[in-house]
């Protein structure tokens, strides 16, 4: 009985002392996949963070190297339970946690990157990188010589596949005949393998080496082997300042400050945003300067024509490897379809599997 | 001049020893302290937040009960192979196979009665774990191929298995490309304990644990493997088959793996992703070496190293400490105790020339 | 497959094989002094970090290069400690030397992340370069790889003619007849610790001085653990474990060339293909001559004595 009321008494406490907390400031939670170590996605959530935690009255953590599946769910738990006011959780394979998590804490703010479920207090977001791989196609398109194209790819889930299609519609936007040939490496940051990969590349004659990879492995082997490379994640250039040609790269901190600002003043609701190019969520690095100026011309028309709304770059015909239509004439795929694509466009070697 | 002079123990320490295990841990938390202190974290109130974090509340002590079941029944396997002096360093891939396996019979008969479909995972999970741990045990009686490698290469193959699973033929439709198996039909999983976050397993836990114990401790199997373990030699002139007690160990120690591979799958993710694998079947070598190779010691170690993962979360969460701490800590506690083994076997004494 | 395919592909083996064979090297002095050390992987990665900050701070990869070799005797050390110190069990001592290791380098290298530190370039050597096939495989590579072509002669040169490579094996294959001899076995022990610690740190730092020059997590992506499997594949000699990492590092770089040559096969199997690799590579050397070439004592901690 004793042991009972001093239970009753620690939960008391427990719980005025995160009501106090959360009184003071806003207490931001993020949830990441892979250390902050791996340079690349998890490091890009992470910058939006650090630029949330100087905005006054806001207070920020994370938890990294999180598994997807039961382990995510505990860690969101936690938070919630500590008073976290908003949670963000930055991998597909966090959703369905996320999703109970939100039902038992239905004060509490959830946002999930990458997914399509949602909840009264849970929203979620992505960015539409394929816009700004489009466009780093076109200037490889436009650059290679050999009309062979080197991309080295981590997982083949949509994300990665969307980015190629996006990427070899924009090279065969320029170039016409020009093939996209994709490595996996199943690894999203071993820098070692992955210039390995790139090199594999380049001794089947690619001269553009692109990437969906977070470390610059395949750029240092453009370099050496003295061809151009397209980075990813951020502006690669010190890497490879001698073949870098451009890189898509995300910018969460406006997105998160957005969010943030809209928690403060009371005016958020669950919603399922998907920006682009227009929101500056992601972006073209700077060209480098051994691109000429009327394939820059080009691809900054482009980028207006996307920022406008007028192309959006999935648009039908659009044929398989197989030459199947898979998107038909005139018609625009819908986000499910783009966020659940699983098959390569025409152009592409290399398997999904 | 002083002179340490060392000689064997003729019975081994009793209740001292686990003074020196004590003094071990200190001695590694003490050192973890440093550590923290180095990045400008105070170490009392890290080790304070990890130990809260861990077993402070009761969801904590859930949690860290959830975690422990994998890892105690991987650490059971482990060690019922050590004992003969086997060293199975491929729990992982056991345990990755196991989960293959229970899914096998998961996917293909998803309407039968749980009676009969529960029996079916585990026989499936079993097998294929066992089988997995097979291979190295025939390699070594037959060839004697050191099985220290071919456990561990056989684990990234099991890894690399279940990928191609996942992102290939047992892809769910419905997953939007993500490498997962749809989930399990409620028949398959394994459920939990009234209204507490723990599942069923630990149930299973308990079982096998003393299935194990008395194998080792009350039949004529158990003696040999403890003779065998102590002189190979000796247990060869006593017309102990050694080589049959190899595979059979590793058979027993795969399908334990395999066992919680089968738990894992069905009790806490309900499917079939490559989140699935945490490094259990790693930690469970160092539980097994902990506890001295006892199962009831294994129980505990397993409960204390689950802690370990569950409050290096809210070490990351309250101080910022990374992920990586988890693993340090890890390491010291191991090497320490190893060390401390010489006051258990030794007598030690200090002498003036 | 023609030769234009052929040669890159095995230029790419001996940059690949690299990083191994300085492990490997390692790991067989370690063993021929008796002790096993399996924390190939945790020593390797800590002299990579190791040898990325000193690039950093004196922008000298000489500097970066010897410093990583150090701090991976240092990480050794430990190992010494648990296992010749206070006889703790080698196996399991060497695993917890990789959990601490991986443990380590995450930890401290966190801020490392994203940085590019002075590293080694390729050096075309003159004339040699220019020999046809032979010259792109073996002589258009960084100095670090040039090293590796002088390391196994050496070593083999030291374990079998030199006096004090006698004592090292002694105390490897016969301790008690050793200290019976006069030889101080947990001296020559040390020796083969801290010795074979260098050469696994310099294998780490193949990887973020030359191979890349960047530090990331998980840089050494379980290269340590292939370079344990080599040493038995080698039968502990230098030689042939120049084979065997040329031969790990040219199946790394095949199966990357099969997908980007256009094959259908899915890429899960064809990474499983160095693993499988290993295992029957070894299957096929114990065929042959099983573990009698391993050191009589290998693993096996002196007991004290009177």
């Amino acid at each position: 009985m004793r042991l009972l009321k001093a239970l009753v008494v620690l939960m008391l406490c427990l719980s005025f002392s995160s009501v106090s907390a959360a009184d003071k400031e806003l207490n931001v939670g993020f949830i990441y996949v892979s250390p902050v170590g791996d340079a690349g996605w998890s490091y890009a959530h992470d910058l939006g963070r650090k630029a949330l935690a100087e905005m006054p009255g806001v207070k920020t953590s994370f938890v990294e190297a999180v598994a997807e599946g039961p382990d995510s769910e505990r860690v969101m738990l936690n938070m919630a339970r500590k008073g976290y006011d908003v949670i963000f959780a930055t991998s597909f394979g966090y959703m369905d946690p996320m999703l109970k998590v939100a039902k038992q804490f239905p004060k509490t703010v959830f946002m999930h990157c990458s997914g399509f479920k949602m909840a009264d207090n849970m929203g979620n977001y992505f960015g539409r990188m394929y816009q700004a791989r489009y466009l780093s196609g076109m200037v490889a398109g436009g650059m290679t010589k050999s009309k062979t194209i080197g991309y080295v790819a981590a997982f083949p889930i949509p994300e990665v596949i969307r980015g190629i299609n996006a990427f070899t519609l924009g090279v065969q936007a320029v170039n016409p005949g020009a093939t996209v040939r994709v490595v996996w490496t199943k690894t999203w940051y071993d820098p070692a393998t992955e210039k390995e990969a790139a090199k594999s590349l380049l001794d089947v004659g690619a001269d553009v080496i692109a990437q969906h990879q977070d470390s610059p492995g395949p750029q240092e082997a453009a370099q050496e082997k003295g061809v151009y490379s397209i980075g990813y994640n951020s502006d690669m250039t010190a890497f490879a300042p001698k073949a870098h040609l451009t890189a898509p790269i995300w910018n969460w901190a406006p997105f998160y400050k957005n969010v943030i600002e809209q928690v403060q003043k009371g005016t958020w609701k669950a919603e399922s945003v998907w920006p682009g190019m227009d929101t500056g969520i992601i972006d073209l690095a700077p060209f480098g300067e051994m691109v000429p100026q009327d394939l820059r011309d080009k691809v900054m028309a482009a980028k207006a024509d996307i920022i406008a709304g007028k192309n959006a770059i999935f648009i039908g015909p659009v044929k398989d490897q197989k030459g199947e239509v898979k998107i038909a004439d005139g018609i625009t795929a819908a986000d499910k379809d783009l966020l659940g694509m699983t098959w390569f466009v025409q152009g592409v070697v290399g398997t999904t599997e | 001049m002083f002179r340490i002079r060392i000689t064997k123990r003729q019975e081994p320490r009793g209740w001292s020893s686990c003074l020196v295990l004590l003094a071990a841990i200190a001695l590694s938390l003490v050192l973890s302290g440093i550590l923290l202190s180095l990045r400008g974290t105070p170490p009392l109130t890290g080790l304070a937040v990890l130990f809260k974090g861990a077993y402070g509340s009761r969801f904590a002590i859930e949690d860290c009960l959830v975690k422990a079941i994998p890892i105690f029944l991987c650490s059971l396997g482990v060690a019922v192979a050590f004992r003969l002096q086997i060293w199975n360093i491929g729990a992982e891939g056991q345990f990755a196979l196991g989960a293959v396996g229970a899914t096998w019979a998961a996917l293909t008969f998803p309407d039968l009665p749980g009676y009969l479909l529960m029996p079916a995972m585990i026989i499936m999970a079993v097998l294929a774990g066992g089988f997995w741990g097979m291979i190295p045990a025939i390699l070594r009686q037959r060839l004697r191929t050191n099985e220290i490698i071919v456990t561990l290469m056989l684990n990234y193959i099991a890894i690399l298995f279940l990928d191609y699973l996942v992102y290939g033929a047992w892809k769910d439709p419905t997953s939007f490309g993500f490498p997962m198996t749809s989930e399990f039909s409620p028949q398959a999983v394994v459920g939990r304990i009234g209204s507490t976050g723990i599942n069923w397993g630990l149930a299973h836990c308990l079982v096998l644990g003393i299935v194990v114990w008395v194998f080792i401790r009350y039949t004529r199997i158990g003696f040999e493997l403890k003779a065998a373990g102590d002189s190979v030699r000796a247990a060869r002139y006593a017309g102990i088959p050694y080589d049959r007690l190899v595979v059979l160990v590793m058979v027993i120690s795969g399908a334990l793996a395999g066992w919680a591979g089968f738990l894992e799958a069905s009790a806490t993710i309900n499917r079939l992703q490559p989140s699935i694998m945490a490094g259990y079947g790693y930690t469970a070598i160092v539980v097994a070496w902990l506890a001295r190779l006892n199962p009831l010691s294994i129980a505990v170690a397993s409960f204390l190293l689950a802690g370990l993962r569950v409050g290096v979360e809210n070490l990351q969460l309250d101080l910022q400490v990374p992920a990586a701490f988890g693993g340090i800590i890890e390491g010291l506690i191991l090497l320490t105790v190893l060390a401390g083994g010489l006051f258990n076997s030794y007598r030690i004494a200090v002498r003036r020339r | 497959m023609d030769i234009a395919i052929i040669v890159p592909l095995l230029a790419a083996a001996v940059q690949s094989g690299t990083p191994i064979l300085y492990a490997t090297l390692g790991e067989i002095f370690t063993e021929k002094s008796g002790v096993l050390n399996l924390g190939v992987e945790g020593v390797m990665i800590v002299g990579a970090l190791a040898g990325f900050i000193v690039a950093l701070a004196t922008g000298s990869p000489l500097l970066a290069f010897l410093a990583a070799g150090l701090a991976g005797a240092l990480i050794s050390a430990v190992h010494g400690v648990v296992c010749l110190w206070f006889k703790g069990n080698q196996v399991v001592s060497g695993l917890a030397l990789t959990i601490l290791g991986t443990g380590l380098a995450d930890y401290l290298g966190t801020s490392y992340v994203g940085r590019t530190a002075p590293g080694f370039q390729p050096v075309a050597l003159p004339l040699l370069a220019k020999i046809p096939v032979l010259g792109p495989i073996f002589f258009n590579h960084d100095p670090l790889v040039y090293l590796t072509y002088f390391i196994p002669p050496l070593m083999w040169y030291y374990l079998t003619r030199s006096r004090h490579g006698l004592g090292l094996r002694a105390a490897g294959e016969y301790p008690a007849a050793a200290t019976a001899a006069g030889l101080d076995v947990a001296a020559y022990r040390w020796c083969g610790i801290l010795v074979g610690g260098f050469f696994m740190g310099l294998g780490g730092a193949y990887l973020s001085l030359a191979y890349t020059h960047l530090w990331t997590n998980n840089l050494t992506g379980g290269r340590g653990w292939i370079a344990v499997a080599l040493v038995i594949f080698a039968f502990w000699r230098p030689g042939r474990a120049v084979l065997g990492a040329y031969l790990f590092g040219g199946i790394m770089a095949m199966q990357l060339r099969l997908q980007a040559s256009g094959t259908q096969l899915p890429s899960s199997l064809l990474l499983m293909l160095p693993y499988a690799l290993t295992v029957i590579v070894l299957v096929l050397s114990s065929w042959r001559r099983g573990m009698s070439e391993a050191p009589a004592a290998l693993g096996v901690n002196v007991e004290p004595t009177d």
